[in-house]
């Protein structure tokens, strides 16, 4: 009763969201990771060849290893190293779903102000994921 | 009083060792970043961070401090990873703690969804410049400025007085036309407060900078943000902290895409700082009623003070 109080209806639906996605996140990124460095699925590059070039440069260590990066992984997702790096991508989306969520609800609302910031909130989530501004792979 | 003495010295050992290492051996890290770590196991390094980060997760939250801010250049002084890497997981550090703690502020209302919405659209942007910019660096200048920077939240945090309850007698347009107000359950007062706030165009265009400072360097942005929100826009302080950290989710996320475009982020090194974080969190949130918070705090500011001048110092290849 005191939650609805002091938040809105909006602001409730993202909390909820926002607890399921994040914890799933969490989840994914642990199990990700002990996938990989116990190796329980092939991997294309081990956790030792990448210790012996973490000392360089992003842009120069991705020319010596050949690591996932930007969404250049999608099609090898069978690799322990892949989805390691895929349960990071999910992690770096969790706002852009709770986001994506929220605006039916404001628009429902009749809330144009928000339902407008929120849509731009996105849409420079959305570009930086597709790694245009970036100039991702 | 004997409970507070044992976790109060261990937290004061601790930290006052980390300061004199920061200051007495400037050149290990160094030495270690120009060359490859092969005499040490990887798996060695992966169970360091891990425990290093979760002593840094108690420190930050006994400290009142954010883990972003003390992981990069913490981090960076230690460990042999390049400092693209450490910005990369500094990011997803403080990501993922904004994300865990999101749901609960926003449910309690301590978290205000359109105040964040407002400012985060803006400085979103802006944290994207701010990584490509930060990426693009030489890492000299990089060096430099984290160190300046560094240094510049160290004089913020020893100096800034927050105000718990700022009166705004007369909020302003912008404010208005956003329906930037609310109300929550103060549990100290244990009664309800409602706000506003006033000079929103102001704290637009502070949150630029703020944004563009966290995307360049990796670092959370709530020694910031809490100080725009509370003394600036005149948000009570619980309420600026909690959507400070709604702020931070979306900043980070924006950035974090950079650096995951420029291949600056690798699980081996995010992961066991995001889990150690995390764990420290916890436990230094059950030590909190248990030590002298404010003791522990001007060590911690006195940490990032160290790692400041020594990230300065590496800047200018000393």
């Amino acid at each position: 009763m005191k939650e609805q109080l002091h938040a809105s209806k909006v602001q409730l639906t993202y909390a909820t969201v926002l607890s399921w996605t994040s914890t799933l996140g969490i989840i994914f990124i642990v199990a990700g990771y002990l996938v990989y460095v116990f190796q329980l699925l092939p991997t294309a590059v081990t956790p030792a060849e990448i210790a012996m070039q973490w000392h360089l440069r992003a842009s120069e260590f991705h020319k010596a290893v050949p690591v996932p990066s930007g969404w250049d992984w999608v099609s090898q997702l069978g690799r322990s190293d892949v989805l390691s790096y895929a349960s990071i991508v999910y992690l770096s989306s969790v706002t852009m779903i709770c986001l994506a969520v929220i605006i039916p609800l404001f628009f429902k609302e009749k809330d144009r102000i928000y339902t407008i910031i929120t849509i731009l909130q996105v849409l420079v989530l959305v570009f930086a994921a597709t790694g245009i501004i970036s100039g991702g792979h | 009083m004997n409970q507070k003495v044992f976790p109060a010295t261990g937290t004061f050992f601790l930290l006052t060792m980390l300061v004199w290492m920061l200051l007495l051996f400037p050149t290990a890290a160094s030495a270690a970043q120009s060359q490859p770590a092969v005499q040490t196991a990887w798996w060695v390094w992966e169970i360091a961070l891990f425990v290093f980060c979760f002593f840094l997760g108690i420190v930050a939250v006994i400290g009142g401090v954010g883990g972003g801010v003390l992981f990069v250049p913490i981090v960076s002084s230690f460990f042999p990873f390049h400092i693209d890497f450490v910005r990369g997981a500094g990011l997803l550090v403080a990501l993922s703690g904004a994300l865990s703690a999101g749901s609960p502020l926003l449910k309690k209302g301590l978290a205000n969804l359109k105040l964040a919405l407002s400012m985060a659209l803006i400085a979103s942007i802006s944290s994207i410049g701010g990584a490509m910019v930060g990426l693009a660096m030489p890492e000299n200048v990089v060096q430099l400025s984290l160190g300046a920077t560094i240094l510049g939240i160290s004089v913020i945090m020893l100096l800034s007085k927050n105000s718990a309850y700022p009166d705004i007698s007369e909020p302003d347009t912008l404010s208005k036309i956003l329906h930037i107000y609310g109300i929550y359950y103060d549990e100290q007062l244990q009664k309800d407060v409602s706000w506003q706030i006033h000079r929103t165009p102001i704290g637009l265009l502070l949150f630029i900078v703020i944004g563009f400072m966290a995307g360049m360097f990796g670092l959370g942005a709530g020694w910031a943000n809490v100080p725009v929100f509370n003394l600036v826009l005149g948000v009570p302080l619980r309420v600026s902290v909690a959507t400070s950290i709604f702020v931070l989710s979306v900043n980070d996320t924006a950035a974090a895409w950079v650096y995951l475009h420029k291949g600056a982020v690798l699980p081996l090194i995010a992961v066991p700082s995001i889990a150690g974080m995390m764990l420290g969190t916890k436990i230094g949130a059950r030590l909190l009623t248990k030590v002298h918070t404010r003791v522990v705090r001007r060590l911690v500011i006195a940490l990032l003070a160290a790692a400041g001048l020594r990230a300065l110092l590496k800047g200018f290849g000393i």
